[in-house]
């Protein structure tokens, strides 16, 4: 009697909702006519005149309303499609609310009437979507060569002075063969817990297994500009130590960092809080305290006769602070300081030295930007520098009577990047280890270690935010056991980062 | 090291007195701070994160701007993922607990605007830079900007109710003015502002000026670009469509094959054949994308290419947003 419109397109529409509901209140309304209707006819039979009379009145009366009500029904849907018709016919961003003709002032404000018809068109999902967990893949491989019958991995192990003992454990193993390497699938997630905290994990899944490079839960609501952090934490320490290796400018990290933390850089299990001074310049202060389990400057060993001391071991603490330099330049500098707890065991010999270790870091960086689109123009020069001082001087098992474990070396390194083009940038890095290398240790007394130093230079070209090839080749110098080698090695790598793709740091 | 900790401290009053004195707004774009700097009028003093010059959709995130956002009492952005590469770090690191996302001192001036391409199906990374709430380059279109800047001021007016009055004073002082470089001081008078662009965004505004006895009155912006409707321009990143739809220009072609992406040969080769089919007249580019890709295409085909601001400060014109608008309109309808 009364159709719906039932055209597929228009069933979406929320005029079409309204439209439904009309439908059906009407159709209610003369099912509920027809049904009294009825209901009042069937005594009318056995009644008088007057009831007969009385009867087609209403009889009239309710034809007259539904007659109303059919004419109020079909003027609405008329109107309505019409409106429809409009709305289909015009773009999609014009205002849903009609609007009153001519210069009268109409009864909303240009703002509000349009405001409302945002408010139709922007599902809210879209504000619901930041409360999503965050999920990245980066996928890391690379194609590398070395002239070296060992590799240059194995070189690096073996820098006089630098050599650490292994503790007779399986060493997990860094180093690139030549040929196709996986460096890694580095799974990320992260997402606002509640009001309270953030946290983020980050996986690194190797051939190997997997490995916590991060897994941390931070406050995000502390007064004062402080923050606490708490769980494995790459250390704030230096500059490239927070980067996980997608961030790197070149495709290994410095020499410095290898040999003073590793392949993962300090990251360690503990909490963190820093400190954004209220000062008019950027000055963050930061103090970690961590079990101390680094494998390269803070390690425990496992052998029964060596002493044994409860976690925490490491302390840390460090300072960035950065001028404003205007909308073209940023400059920022940092300082480090880290003290703990350092062990050797050598296996063969029986014997091992406890003591303590500390490192000292200065860090700056640079970077000018040229406002062009895509990196073009932009420069960056970066540098870091480490100090280490390890006193092992209670020794254990056959080096009882002998001089104590001592060590005071350094390393840094200086880079410099300049986007050449639209997404393509070179880079160049120098990079050094050992300018102090004084060993004193119980077999060999006191020995002058000699420097290793290394020049890089780097090409790489970003495709996309998600994508990269770099081409990277080098020449190394090492002063190893062995005496002083030399050694080239190149490597080509791809990288790509799939999911939520996160801001970078500074 | 006591004296360091005292100067700290001084350092720590002295912002704290501040602040007391005038409200401290982050803008992270020029045409945002331009627009609250109006609104706001003397109650605020307004920073802001761009100049106007670069990519907005790339930035580092430098320490002078965490320590700006540490001190802001309100923190306005574009939105619809436009700062999505930088302002996360940016207020993660200010640990300035109003200004976050969501909290009432944090304004999204995109919230009330109209959205142009809005994806209506899931979008992945192969089509490039595709922002999943739509073009974010809303501010080219001068009624977006008069909803932003209406947008802000509710919101202040809500945050800051004793300033209510100057807020809507500097308001509609604002408007009249968009309104008169939009239509001229002579039909902005005579119809009134909001009549007009109501009349515009329905598409009857030449029945209803003819219904005023006012055709031959448009000036400003409107009255500009009339002539060039549905004429096609180049545009080197799609920052523009909301300026074209707004004026009935059409500006489908690219020199990106897809966004973020920068030109490729072949690409090139399809936009010049595009150029000549369509008797397209201008490129249109920003001023820190490389002009190498159009001047090519325009050595091709004829066309010129046209460097204009997508923002205000992006050239030494555009001063403030209107003089932006007015920058690029003047230069678009002398080349058209």
């Amino acid at each position: 009697m009364f159709p719906c419109p039932h055209t597929q397109d228009v069933s979406a529409h929320p005029i079409f909702h309204y439209m439904k509901n009309t439908c059906s209140r009407t159709r209610a309304l003369v099912a509920g006519a027809a049904f009294s209707l009825s209901a009042a006819w069937a005594p009318a039979q056995t009644g008088g005149d007057a009831r007969y009379q009385k009867l087609e009145d209403e009889v009239r009366a309710l034809r007259q309303q539904m007659t109303t009500m059919q004419e109020q029904h079909s003027r609405e849907m008329a109107e309505l499609k019409a409106l429809f018709q409009k709305q289909a016919a015009a773009p999609a961003d014009t205002p849903q609310t009609p609007i009153a003709q001519g210069a009268a002032a109409p009864a909303t404000s240009l703002y509000e009437s349009i405001k409302q018809s945002a408010e139709v068109l922007v599902p809210q999902s879209v504000d619901g979507k930041n409360a999503d967990l965050d999920l990245s893949v980066v996928l890391d491989m690379y194609f590398y060569h070395d002239d070296t019958s060992e590799g240059v991995s194995h070189l690096k192990e073996h820098l006089r002075g630098f050599g650490h003992r292994h503790d007779g454990q399986e060493d997990h193993h860094h180093g690139s063969e030549n040929g196709f390497n996986l460096r890694h699938v580095e799974l990320s997630l992260s997402a606002e817990v509640d009001p309270y905290f953030r946290a983020w994990t980050t996986v690194a899944v190797d051939e190997d297994g997997a490995e916590f490079e991060e897994a941390v839960l931070q406050t995000t609501s502390l007064p004062y500009g402080l923050t606490l952090s708490g769980g494995k934490i790459k250390s704030g320490i230096g500059r490239i130590n927070r980067q996980h290796s997608h961030n790197w400018d070149f495709w290994d990290q410095p020499l410095v960092y290898d040999l003073f933390f590793g392949a993962h850089g300090l990251s360690e299990k503990g909490v963190q809080l820093t400190w954004l001074a209220p000062t008019p310049f950027y000055l963050l202060f930061g103090t970690e305290v961590f079990n101390g389990d680094n494998e390269h400057s803070f390690s425990m060993s496992d052998a029964d006769n060596m002493p044994q001391h409860d976690a925490p071991r490491l302390y840390t603490a460090f300072m960035k602070t950065g001028p404003d330099l205007g909308p073209n330049n940023a400059l920022q500098f940092g300082l480090s300081a880290l003290s703990g707890r350092h062990q050797v065991w050598d296996e063969d010999e029986d014997a091992g030295a406890d003591g303590h270790a500390r490192i000292f870091g200065t860090d700056f960086v640079y970077k000018y930007d040229a406002k062009r689109s895509h990196g073009e123009g932009d420069f960056i020069l970066q540098g870091e520098y480490f100090y280490r001082d390890q006193d092992l001087d209670d020794p254990v098992g056959a080096w009882r009577d002998l001089p104590a474990w001592t060590m005071r070396q350094d390393g840094y390194y200086v880079q410099g990047l300049y986007g050449f083009l639209p997404c393509w940038r070179t880079g160049l890095r120098w990079d050094q280890v050992g300018l102090i290398n004084d060993v004193q240790n119980p077999e060999e007394g006191d020995i002058s270690c000699g420097d290793s130093y290394r020049l890089a230079a780097m090409l790489d070209w970003k495709l996309s935010e998600f994508s990269l090839l770099r081409f990277q080749a080098g020449h190394g110098w090492y002063a190893t056991e062995d005496g002083r080698e030399d050694a080239w090695e190149c490597a080509l790598q791809w990288q790509v980062t799939f999911g939520e793709h996160g801001a970078h740091d500074f | 090291m006591k004296r360091v900790i005292l100067i700290l401290l001084a350092a720590a009053c002295l912002t704290q007195t501040q602040a007391a004195e005038k409200i401290r707004i982050m803008a992270t774009t020029t045409d945002l701070a331009d627009i609250i700097r109006v609104v706001a009028g003397d109650a605020a003093e307004v920073s802001c994160i761009t100049t106007g010059r670069e990519d907005p959709h790339t930035l580092t995130a430098k320490p002078s701007f965490i320590v700006r956002a540490r001190d802001a009492d309100v923190w306005v952005r574009v939105g619809m993922e436009l700062e999505i590469g930088w302002e996360p770090v940016i207020l993660r690191e200010a640990r300035n607990k109003r200004i976050r996302v969501g909290m009432p001192h944090h304004i999204d001036a995109s919230l009330n605007v109209q959205r142009l391409e809005v994806p209506t199906q899931s979008v992945t990374r192969d089509q490039g830079d595709v922002h999943p709430e739509g073009n974010p380059h809303y501010w080219l279109d001068p009624l977006n900007g008069r909803m932003v800047a209406a947008t802000i001021a509710e919101r202040l007016v809500a945050l800051y109710p004793e300033r209510k009055a100057d807020f809507e004073k500097n308001l509609h002082a604002f408007e009249r003015d968009l309104d008169t470089h939009m239509f001229g001081a002579v039909l902005a008078a005579q119809c009134g502002g909001e009549a007009l662009w109501r009349a515009l965004i329905e598409k009857r505004l030449d029945a209803f000026l003819k219904g005023q006895g006012a055709s031959d009155k448009a000036g400003g912006w409107y009255a500009a670009l009339r002539p060039h409707r549905g004429k096609t321009i180049v545009t080197y990143h799609r920052s523009w469509p909301y300026l074209a739809e707004r004026f009935g220009l059409k500006a489908d072609i690219q020199l990106e094959p897809k966004p973020g992406i920068p030109p490729s040969a072949k690409h090139l080769a399809e936009v010049i054949a595009d150029v000549e089919s369509r008797h397209a007249k201008v490129i249109l580019q920003e001023p820190f994308y490389n002009t190498k890709a159009a001047e090519f295409v325009a050595s091709k085909t004829g066309a010129r290419v046209l460097v204009v601001p997508t923002m205000t400060g992006g050239s030494p014109g555009a001063s403030n947003y209107l003089g932006m608008l007015d920058n690029v309109i003047a230069k678009l309808s002398a080349a058209l």
